[in-house]
């Protein structure tokens, strides 16, 4: 009888499409964007999750100002201290627990060759930069401590520069403008995945004394053991604190990072959550009162089949059961166009947003228990009718 | 040795409270119906006829009195319980037919099937028989908006024989149809009883409720004879 009960409810549904297509909106739209921005979130966590395991989970950074990743931003707005003589106070006092350390100068610069340009982010360190962010070559060859001593204008393209801007080719020893600064390209980094690739690097004497900079924009460097990173970060500290206050810089390790990142991201779904829920609750009392007016417009068909041995039950059931299909088939048709969405983000927009089956399988669960949950005082109304009075209806 | 009747009605009493105003619709009201029997029950507007007719139906219960079935008495049965048993004893023909508008013929006279223990698969063979007892073979497809009153009419009479009930209950079935349709109608009725069916007429109309075996007549609210 399910079945039976099920059949009518869609014939019913059928019966009036503009008027079951604008009831179902509510739910289409709330389950649409729920299940969109729950894929594009997953996407930026994809993203952010490999670029920074690509570059080694023991990486270390020391920050100008005092930074507390989950609290007042306002705080950070100190000015920066860091230069070489910090530098040296890590070499001396934590080089048994780092290595690689390397200044660290980022600067957005637009390179360009030829008439083609491209903005990108240029960072500038010394010759150990490479290792400590995983670096390798495709081709030519990295800055050296020479070059670092005597301010070479040498630059090392990250892959993806050369699709923007040599078509492919290969650019070791031709010449590029970053900003109006000429400089001989010598070597180009392998393929890494992610924004990393988009980057430029130059020594960094060479950013101080040409692009006029006078503080790092971090001290980088990595953990001797990753077991001992927190270790190390308290070297670090007590190293920093001959010259620093304690408030004038910071040290973060790259979990800290990504765990902020996480808290961030999480914030975020809880606003899509609640998003989600006042959508749904809109979209469910759409339903409902559609569900009501549906009531009173078949009073006559309620009487009928009470007459013809329908029980108050069976006569609920099959109102639950449109109310029920009505939110379902909108939840579905949600979670269809942003499945869709999410295809199209991936295609045309080259980012990784995809739609976990937990979130498809939620959406669904959620428009069924809208439509269970509005659908039970509409269904217990038609329940109640008393026959009598539903055949005479007019 | 006589027949067991099927349904009595023992001194029914209907009453209507509308304010402080008691309307009643029934007094006294004792009636046997024995298997087999065409009966028809006749009166003006406002008699009591509808009332009386919801009561043998099922639909309603008696202010007092007791309504028996088939030897128990349903008067006070819980109203699950009740829709059971017109689903299984009753069939209703209606004065506005009462055809769901969207479904096919067949849907139609496969309701009550719905609602009762019959297999499904047995639901279009049985269904279709009674469309051939109503001689609507030819428009089992058709939604019942596609068909003509008397044709409708039939559908519904088709749909109220498919439960093979003990009683066919008919309140001014020929009321939305011309006469020489509404004659047609009559027969098919007379044709039914003739093959056994219980058939209980309700109507305002003398000569139409002369066809039956028995005649009740029914002025405000009580049997006169
Ligand atoms: N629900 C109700 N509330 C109050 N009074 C009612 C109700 N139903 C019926 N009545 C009254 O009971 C009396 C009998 O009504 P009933 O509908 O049985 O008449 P009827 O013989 O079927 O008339 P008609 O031929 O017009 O259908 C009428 O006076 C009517 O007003
Ligand atoms: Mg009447």
């Amino acid at each position: 009888m399910i079945y039976e009960l099920y059949l009518s409810a869609i014939r019913s549904l059928l019966s009036n499409k503009t008027r079951t297509f604008l009831t179902m909106l509510g739910i289409i739209i709330g389950v649409f964007a729920v299940i969109t921005l729950i894929g594009v979130g997953e996407g930026i966590q994809n993203y952010v999750t490999k670029q920074f395991s690509s570059l080694g989970s023991n990486l270390l950074f020391v920050s100008p100002g005092k930074r507390n990743l989950r609290g007042d931003p306002g705080a950070n707005f100190s000015s920066n201290k860091l230069d070489d003589k910090h530098v040296k106070l890590i070499e001396t006092y934590s080089s048994d627990f780092v290595t690689g350390i390397t200044p660290y100068i980022e600067i957005g610069k637009t390179l360009s060759y030829k008439n083609k340009n491209y903005y990108t982010v240029v960072n500038a360190f010394d010759e150990d930069g490479f290792s400590t962010y995983n670096l390798t070559l495709d081709s030519g060859r990295f800055f050296t401590r020479a070059d670092i001593t005597s301010n070479s204008r040498v630059v090392v393209l990250g892959s993806n520069i050369l699709n923007e801007l040599f078509s492919n080719q290969d650019p070791v020893g031709k010449n590029i403008k970053i900003g109006d600064k000429t400089f001989l390209i010598i070597g180009v980094a392998a393929e890494k995945g992610g924004s990393i690739d988009n980057r430029a690097y130059i020594p960094y004497t060479t950013a101080k004394s040409i692009f006029n900079i006078k503080n790092y924009s971090s001290i980088v460097m990595k953990a001797l053991d990753s077991e001992n990173v927190d270790s190390a970060m308290k070297r670090i500290e007590i190293a920093l604190y001959r010259d620093l206050d304690k408030d004038e810089f910071t040290v973060l390790s790259q979990k800290d990072l990504l765990n902020s990142f996480s808290s961030i991201l999480s914030t975020v779904t809880l606003g899509i959550g609640a998003i989600a829920a006042i959508s749904l609750l809109v979209g469910g009392i759409g339903i409902m009162n559609i569900m009501l007016v549906t009531v009173t417009e078949r009073t006559r068909e309620i009487g009928l089949r009470k007459a013809v041995g329908a029980t108050p039950n069976n006569i609920a059931i099959q109102f639950l059961i449109e109310a029920t299909a009505l939110s379902v088939l909108g939840g579905s048709i949600g979670i269809g166009l942003g499945i869709l969405v999410a295809f199209l983000i991936r295609t045309y927009a080259n980012f990784d947003a995809t739609v976990p089956l937990w979130s498809v399988l939620l959406a669904f669960l959620f428009s069924a228990c809208v439509g269970i949950l509005f659908g039970t005082y509409p269904a217990l109304k038609a329940a109640k009718k008393d026959p009598i009075e539903a055949l005479r209806y007019e | 040795m006589a027949v067991e009747p099927i349904l009595s009605l023992k001194n029914i009493n209907k009453s209507y409270q509308i304010g402080g105003q008691k309307i009643e619709a029934l007094k006294n009201v004792s009636i046997d119906i024995h298997p087999g029997d065409f009966i028809s029950i006749v009166g003006k507007s406002g008699s009591g006829k509808s009332t009386l007719m919801h009561i043998i139906g099922l639909l309603d219960t008696p202010t007092s009195g007791q309504v028996i079935l088939n030897g128990k008495d349903v008067s006070k049965y819980p109203e699950e319980h009740l829709a059971k048993v017109r689903n299984s004893e009753i069939g209703f023909v209606f004065q506005a037919f009462n055809l769901l508008s969207r479904a096919t013929t067949l849907e139609n006279v496969m309701l009550p099937l719905q609602y009762s223990n019959t297999p499904k698969k047995n639901w279009e063979r049985k269904a279709m028989e009674m469309l051939k007892l109503v001689d609507l073979q030819e428009r089992v497809n058709n939604k019942s908006n596609e068909l003509s009153g008397g044709q409708r009419q039939r559908v519904a009479i088709a749909r109220a024989l498919v439960n093979d009930p003990s009683i066919i209950l008919a309140d001014e079935p020929t009321g939305n149809l011309d006469s020489k349709t509404g004659s047609e109608i009559i027969k098919k009725f007379i044709e039914l009883n003739k093959l056994g069916k219980t058939i209980i007429l309700v109507t305002h109309d003398n000569d139409l409720a002369k066809i039956a075996d028995k005649v009740f007549v029914i002025k405000d609210g009580e049997f006169v004879k």
